[in-house]
């Protein structure tokens, strides 16, 4: 049985952190969804994904990723991806994500990754 | 090999450890150019790598000229000063090309010890080599694992949605996380169920304007190799690189269109023989969605069919007045759920005597909208009874009501007998109806045919009046053609006088017993045919 789909959001100054836990696929993708919109909705755009306890993610899942990443750099700030377990991680990499995104270890790292590289061009 | 001094071997020992120590070939290859440029004194050198199609540059030094990958040519290589051309190991794995060396002169020795280091590089650059094509399988294989993965949970996601709109959004989010596109365009059709569009940053003209066009979509394909010129500049207009068409069966339903993949990279042919079969499963589970769509509206509208049928039957009167002098019984049997013909018996005053108006009507058409007309010749017919001057009246009333609400090719026949029970004086009107039996006491048949055209036809017609007296034992039956044209599978028809002769025979026995009677023989003639169209009777026997 997958391990449920969980997103909380914490802050860090300006920029906000969304925690993702669990299986991120088809059907659980529109819950991550909402929490990105959100963000964007209350003029947030500088968002780093903590994927430490997200455990599984499809294409599916890294389809929301890409849905929203021009709207997040055209309102000047950017996404950052931080804290993926090693399989999580390989199947960002296998599929070239690092090639547009900044992947980096740790929260704080992502948060300091937004003073050095507050937008990266995809 | 030539006598190498010990500072030499110590060199060489440094060297191999270097060059064995790491699996990157680039650094084995950097390390291999510094060593011999710095023991020849030369400024200029270049090392190329046979990868199985002859020597390609690896790596260069101070000859800008020199484009890595490009095959290595002798010819060139010596123009651009690069006259000494090294083998690398034996068998060669590549050369390395240098210029001429700044040193004054190589002597046996160093060029034993060249010859021992190429040799050494020669094994490291074999495993560097080994190492990297295994990493790229590795790599090749992880890809295709993920991309199988990405196959199954495709299967897994669709077979537990039944909105086409959920299909698209679940396709189109798996396609822009394999591809990491940002513009895609998802369109699927069925005729009767619509359109449905997942669109991501992009807007696509309506579909109608390029349908016809999309039926020459190929399974999957770059849009720059698309044939069709129309659907090439469609696609290209709006960025759109890769598409793959929605196949149900032979006909094209719909297509996912993509947008560029990040960092320039082009859609490979395998990348397309994904796609292509991430869209056939997507077709399958529009196909059940549609499917599963249509179940739904089917069980829709026969729950509302019942409503309306139940509805229906509560129109027809529960029971029939009791009018003395007359012994009167009806009956209605619909061919579908819901039926278009309608009885009725309504009691009124006329001035000191009692009266009531007996009516057998047939809708127009079947099913639904026959019943809901039927409702309103009902309606019709008890709102205007006794407000009327005379029977003819009440017809052309209630056509001009019926004319004004309902469609030109809705109508209803009608047979309507106003009667005296304590009289028998009955007035007779007929809109187009199928003519009525009056059994006289003596065995005589009267038709009564139509006296005017069908109610709700035409705006100001008249309708003539025909009086007559019902005598005691006297029969008359109103009916709908649903009984003197019900059918055996020959098409053989009841007829009217095979219902007259019933009538006849069963005339001493209660109205009940002869509708029944008459129902009885109409199922025992049509020995089981289906049955076409509504059966309505009633019979008024004057006692």
């Amino acid at each position: 049985m997958p391990h449920p789909f969980k997103v909380h959001r914490t802050a860090e100054g300006d920029v906000s952190v969304l925690h993702l836990e669990g299986f991120l696929d088809a059907h659980t993708a529109p819950a991550f969804e909402q929490a990105i919109q959100a963000e964007l909705d209350a003029s947030r755009s500088r968002i780093v994904v903590d994927g430490e306890k997200l455990t599984y993610i499809s294409s599916a899942g890294l389809g929301v990723f890409m849905g929203f990443i021009e709207q997040i750099r055209e309102q000047g700030g950017d996404l950052k991806i931080c804290g993926l377990t090693p399989k999580v991680r390989q199947i960002f990499e296998i599929l070239g994500f690092q090639a547009i995104y900044d992947m980096v270890d740790s929260v704080p790292d992502a948060v300091q990754r937004f003073v050095t590289s507050p937008t990266r061009e995809a | 090999m030539a006598h190498v001094s010990v500072s030499r071997l110590e060199s060489l020992l440094e060297s191999a450890q270097l060059l064995h120590a790491s699996l990157d070939l680039d650094n084995l290859l950097k390390h291999l150019l510094r060593t011999v440029m710095g023991r020849l004194l030369v400024t200029r050198a270049v090392i190329a790598i046979d990868a199985g199609d002859g020597p390609r540059v690896a790596m260069s030094r101070g000859v800008a000229e020199a484009t890595l990958g490009q095959p290595f040519d002798e010819a060139r290589a010596t123009a651009l000063g690069l006259r000494h051309h090294l083998p690398i190991g034996v068998p060669a794995v590549g050369l390395l090309a240098t210029a001429s060396p700044a040193r004054p002169t190589v002597d046996e020795e160093e060029r034993a010890f060249l010859e021992a280091l190429l040799g050494i590089a020669a094994t490291g650059i074999s495993n560097a080599n080994a190492h990297a094509q295994a990493t790229r399988l590795n790599r090749d294989l992880d890809r295709k694992i993920q991309e199988l993965r990405t196959l199954m949970e495709l299967g897994r996601a669709f077979s537990r949605v039944n909105e086409v709109e959920e299909v698209a959004r679940i396709f189109g989010l798996t396609v822009a996380g394999q591809w990491m596109v940002t513009r895609y365009a998802i369109t699927v059709c069925r005729d009767g169920l619509g359109t449905v569009s997942r669109q991501q940053g992009v807007k696509l003209p309506p579909l109608a304007t390029y349908q016809e066009a999309m039926h020459r979509l190929p399974d999957a394909a770059l849009v720059a190799d698309l044939e069709d010129s129309e659907l090439r500049a469609l696609f290209e207009a709006h960025k759109l690189c890769a598409v793959f068409s929605l196949r149900s069966g032979e006909q094209v339903c719909g297509f996912a269109a993509l947008g560029p993949r990040p960092g320039g990279q082009s859609y490979t042919p395998a990348d397309l023989e994904l796609g292509a079969g991430m869209a056939a499963q997507a077709v399958v589970a529009f196909d059940n969605c549609w499917y599963f769509r249509e179940v739904l509206d089917k069980k829709q509208y026969e729950k509302e069919l019942a409503v309306a049928a139940s509805i229906q039957q509560g129109l027809f009167p529960a029971a029939l007045p009791s009018l003395s002098g007359f012994d009167v019984a009806a009956m209605n049997r619909p061919a579908q759920q819901v039926g278009g013909d309608y009885y009725d018996v309504l009691t009124l005053t006329d001035g000191d005597d009692e009266a009531c108006l007996f009516c057998v009507a047939d809708v127009s058409g079947k099913g639904l909208a026959a019943s809901l007309l039927m409702s309103t010749i009902q309606a019709t017919l008890r709102a205007l009874l006794g407000r009327e001057a005379s029977l003819a009246e009440l017809a052309c009333r209630a056509n001009e009501l019926l004319f004004a609400t309902t469609p030109g090719s809705k109508y209803a026949t009608a047979a309507l007998v106003l009667a005296h029970p304590h009289t028998g004086e009955c007035r007779y009107v007929s809109g187009g109806h199928t003519e009525s039996l009056l059994l006289r006491a003596d065995g005589q048949r009267v038709w009564l045919g139509a006296t005017g055209v069908p109610l709700g036809l035409f705006p100001g017609m008249v309708w003539e009046e025909v009086a007559l007296t019902l005598r005691e034992g006297d029969v008359l039956v109103l009916y709908s053609d649903g009984v003197s044209e019900a059918q055996t599978e020959s098409f053989d028809e009841f007829g009217s006088e095979r219902l007259a002769d019933i009538v006849e025979r069963e005339r001493h026995r209660p109205a009940t017993a002869i509708t029944t009677a008459l129902l009885d023989a109409i199922d025992e003639f049509v020995e089981g045919a289906p049955q076409f169209d509504d059966i309505t009777l009633m019979v008024i026997k004057r006692i």
